[in-house]
């Protein structure tokens, strides 16, 4: 499919869809192309220049880290995995505070800042995981009141790589050792359910859905009327309607239902061509039997690619699990998150399929023939995005959320650990001193200084071919899956 | 004749019933004492007087008439006596989590002769007493283990605000509609003083006004001034106009300041936000710390910490933060391990290599007196384990003495200071060893021997 193609089906579809609920669908009708926030950023340069301020920004909201040296820490060295902008080899990523400062080589590393020598690593944004559980505790924003920021759990969860976890409605950190930036946000979705519900109940959501609907088009009509000029224009009451499923039109908010076979999902996706909104599913097992019609209504899909369920040999169409089923559904534009079955951290039960092997779980797909690239995306961007929080965190990029996981390998490899974790730009965890980790494979010690001074040197070297500008210029990357 | 004096030659002197004059000395010859005030003495003695030790070291003299009590060779070691900082394993009433800050352990906790006798074995003189329930759960109070009725024998009725959180909302919010209610009671409190401060200021210039304005009127015996007099006394009142202007509906303001009444829950909040009272919080992670820390703020306020804790911690995770904090920490006497794991984990060891200057060592659970009973099993492991023996010492006598202020009683081991000690048949520190006396103020509360007789 062409990109001249692709442009003039969105049109189409964009012209098709109902006035109201035009961006929720547009943005995930392809996912192939970077998601809206991603298309609406500006080239790295210009977000470089306005990173200071976002950062000074940062830096007022902050508490004052009183045990932090310098606002500074670098990454050094190891091949950045960006997710949005390809992969830079060799590359810094420099946080200041909270926050990501810069992407790139030859970045120059502010005197002080504290140094992570990722030489031969990857480095990863911080993994997200949606609907986990165990991990931290509480609803909305009780959860940071109820965060312990020293549960075994946080340790076992940033040694898997994750640093954002989304339990019940909150979307919280696993800021260890400190309740300072835990919550990151609330969790918006609107449960909606059309599978076992009776058809009552359907009838009451759709009738809900035109009585949102209608008032929209009511208020179009008024504020129309009022722009040429009409007198006494009556507006609709708002308070009438019905508050959830009007947002969920006017793509304030996401739809989120829970459906696993084809029966279920096709439903919603009727619903969806009936009334466009953002929307996930959860589930969705036998997804890849009706893949580009939930890909045309804009669907995310949380999948657990080592789910299984048998064909059904009386059905005259195809059913039943498939490993392919991630790559088939983003092969037709669909927005594919990855879930373990089991989400939490089990030290016991079903060892292997629980959070701590998240990146096990998306390698499985990668097996069916997702591409490694889309796998990534599925266990940060594209779970970021479906919480609502891709602004802040599943890629790195200047400006968005210092969350980074350093590993020793390929993160989809079975033998690859994470070596550092960096949550809101501290480092939180270090497999070297984590008590259940650091002796198993440790990685050779190297004098503390050296990666620093080696580094200054080399940086002042290159500085004297260029010493106008201090500046670092971010390499610009093209999308690997673009 | 010659058994006389030959028995008076000798240095020791057999103790002689029957024979009790006024300020008559007692003296115990030990095998070693643990003085807390300097090195460990061995074999000496410890000569008491009317409640005093009076000398404290080796080859003393036995004073004329002096009772003997002979204990070398028995292993026997004198030290300060112990203090149980927390206990909550008297009977009480049951109480769950709310502000109930009116309520001290004395009105709530009835102890048992049983306890008490065990205690006293132990070699416990002092134990601070709990109020039941979490959150704001009350006052704490002092008991003396030869105590017979906690409300009247109560060494101290109200002292530590205990307070308690955990990791939920519900607690944090508690603890925080507290300090908010109490900060709202101090304003008002400011605010009332202030109009009472206003009322009396200008009831003293009315009064003056009137007797300045009746002396003139008497002064110029002229019957149209009285008018004026009647105007002035109109404009300094509370606008009582119309009244006869004699001032006698009108009431003066007390003398002293009355303090609006207060919720009696909020009462030692309110004295802990001005520092009148130190309050206890009871934490059993480090999370908590954090959550704790959140709470309180920028506040200086008086608090210390008791840290409460199971097999298992990782305290050791914000040992640093609670150094810094200078308060004082009570932990409990054991050896804990990692979470998960078998790794072990010395506490207090390493809360004291942070930097802690205060620590008390608590039996390892609160709630039992069976834990007192064991206490010196964790103890021992402890200083197994690098703690050093002789701040494990203090921390279970003169430290918690000193937290529940009664360091004018348990107190290192000097000439001149009070004769409280307790003697063990070994090393205290020792899981076999027993209690063979305790003395209080010369008089002995506790006496093995006797006892088994009973």
């Amino acid at each position: 499919m062409t990109a001249f193609t692709r442009i003039v089906l969105w049109a189409c579809a964009s012209a098709a869809l109902p006035l109201f609920a035009q961006p929720a669908v547009a943005m995930n009708a392809w996912p192939q192309d970077p998601p809206k926030e991603e298309v609406q950023q500006p080239p790295v340069e210009e977000v470089e220049e306005a990173e200071p301020e976002e950062v000074q920004e940062a830096e007022e909201e902050a508490a004052p880290k009183k045990s932090a040296p310098s606002p500074y820490l670098a990454v050094v060295g190891g091949d950045v995995y960006t997710v949005t902008r390809g992969v830079i080899a060799g590359g810094t990523v420099l946080c200041k505070n909270n926050r990501i400062l810069k992407v790139g080589q030859n970045i120059q590393v502010p005197e002080g800042a504290r140094v992570i020598d990722a030489v031969g690593m990857r480095v990863y944004p911080g993994l997200v995981a949606v609907n986990s559980r165990g991990i931290i505790r509480g609803n909305g924003t009780e959860a940071r009141d109820s965060f312990d920021p020293f549960n075994l759990m946080v340790d076992l969860g940033l040694a898997s790589g994750l640093t954002t976890v989304q339990s019940s409605l909150a979307i919280g950190k696993l800021t260890r050792g400190t309740l300072e930036g835990h919550l990151l946000a609330t969790a918006d979705w609107v449960n909606l359910s059309l599978s076992g519900s009776s058809p009552s109940s359907k009838r009451k959501l759709r009738a809900q859905m035109d009585e949102a609907r209608e008032y929209l088009r009511q208020l179009r009509d008024a504020e129309l009327a009022q722009k040429l000029g009409e007198k006494d224009v009556k507006m609709p009451d708002e308070k009438k309607a019905p508050q959830e499923h009007l947002g969920l039109l006017t793509g304030e908010r996401m739809a989120r239902f829970n459906a696993s076979n084809a029966k279920d999902l096709l439903a919603i996706c009727e619903f969806l061509e009936e009334y466009p909104m953002k929307s996930v599913i959860f589930g969705g097992l036998e997804a890849w039997t009706y893949a580009s019609r939930l890909g045309r209504v804009g669907a995310s899909v949380v999948v657990t690619p080592r789910q299984k369920r048998w064909a059904d040999e009386n059905l005259n169409r195809e059913s039943g699990w498939s490993i392919e089923n991630a790559r088939i559904l983003w092969e037709h534009g669909v927005e594919v998150v990855i879930l373990p079955s089991q989400t939490s951290i089990s030290l016991g039960g079903l060892a292997g399929r629980d959070l701590m092997n998240l990146p096990m779980e998306a390698a499985f797909a990668i097996r069916g023939g997702l591409p490694q690239d889309a796998a990534l995306r599925a266990v940060t961007i594209n779970a970021a995005h479906i919480l609502g929080v891709a602004d802040r965190i599943g890629s790195i990029e200047p400006g968005k959320d210092a969350d980074l996981i350093i590993c020793n390998g390929d993160l989809f490899d079975y033998r690859t650990f994470v070596e550092w974790a960096v949550v809101n730009g501290r480092e939180v965890y270090d497999k070297q001193r984590a008590t259940y980790f650091a002796h198993i494979r440790p990685r050779p010690e190297t004098e503390p200084t050296t990666p620093l001074e080696t580094l200054v040197e080399v940086l002042d070297d290159m500085d004297e071919t260029d010493s106008k500008s201090q500046d670092v210029d971010v390499p610009e990357v093209e999308p690997q899956d673009g | 004749m010659l058994v006389e004096l030959l028995l008076s030659a000798l240095p020791v002197a057999l103790p002689q019933e029957g024979d009790d004059p006024v300020g008559r000395a007692t003296i115990y010859h030990l095998d070693s004492i643990e003085t807390l005030n300097g090195d460990a003495l061995s074999n000496a003695s410890i000569l008491v007087r009317d409640g005093i030790i009076e000398r404290i070291g080796a080859s003393l003299m036995v004073p004329e008439h002096a009772k003997v009590v002979d204990l070398r060779g028995t292993g026997a070691t004198a030290m300060p006596p112990l203090v149980v900082s927390h206990a909550s394993f008297f009977p009480s009433e049951s109480r769950g989590r709310g502000r109930y800050g009116q309520y001290r352990a004395v009105d709530a906790v009835h102890p048992d002769e049983e306890s008490l006798q065990e205690l006293r074995e132990l070699g416990v003189l002092f134990v601070g007493v709990d109020p039941p329930g979490s959150g704001i759960p009350g006052r704490t109070s002092v008991l003396r283990s030869d105590s017979k009725n906690f409300l009247d024998d109560a060494v101290v009725r109200d002292l530590h605000l205990k307070l308690s959180i955990d990791m939920s909302k519900t607690a944090k919010e508690l603890l925080r509609k507290a300090l908010e209610d109490g900060d709202k009671a101090i304003e008002k409190e400011k605010k009332a003083f202030v109009d009472w401060e206003k009322a009396r200021k200008e009831w003293k210039e009315k009064q003056e006004a009137k007797k300045k304005a009746e002396a003139e009127a008497a002064k110029n015996g002229k019957a149209e001034d009285k008018p004026a007099t009647s105007a002035q006394e109109g404009k300094g009142g509370n606008g009582d106009k119309g009244k006869n202007g004699d001032g006698k509906e009108e009431k003066a303001p007390s003398e002293t300041f009355e303090a609006p009444k207060m919720d009696p829950s909020l009462t030692p909040i309110v004295e802990w936000i001005r520092k009148e009272r130190v309050a206890h919080i009871w934490l059993d992670s480090p999370g908590e710390w954090l959550h704790w820390k959140e709470i309180i703020g920028e506040r200086e306020l008086a608090w210390e910490v008791v840290l409460y804790h199971t097999t298992s911690t990782n305290f050791h995770e914000v040992v640093e933060d609670i150094a810094k904090s200078g308060v004082r920490v009570y932990a409990p006497s054991r050896i804990s391990f990692l979470p998960s794991t078998r790794v072990r984990n010395n506490l207090p060891l390493v809360l004291t290599q942070a930097g802690v200057k205060n620590l008390v060592l608590m039996p390892t659970s609160p709630n039992n007196v069976q834990a007192v009973k064991d206490w010196r099993v964790g103890l021992s492991d402890l200083v197994r384990e690098g703690l050093d023996r002789n701040a494990v010492l203090k921390a279970i006598s003169i430290e918690p003495a000193k937290a529940i202020g009664q360091e004018e009683t348990v107190a290192p081991l000097t000439a001149g200071g009070p004769a409280t000690f307790v003697i063990t048949d070994g090393d205290p520190l020792n899981p076999f060893s027993e209690v063979v006396y305790m003395v209080a103020s010369g008089e002995v509360l506790y006496d093995r021997e006797k006892d088994k007789e009973n």
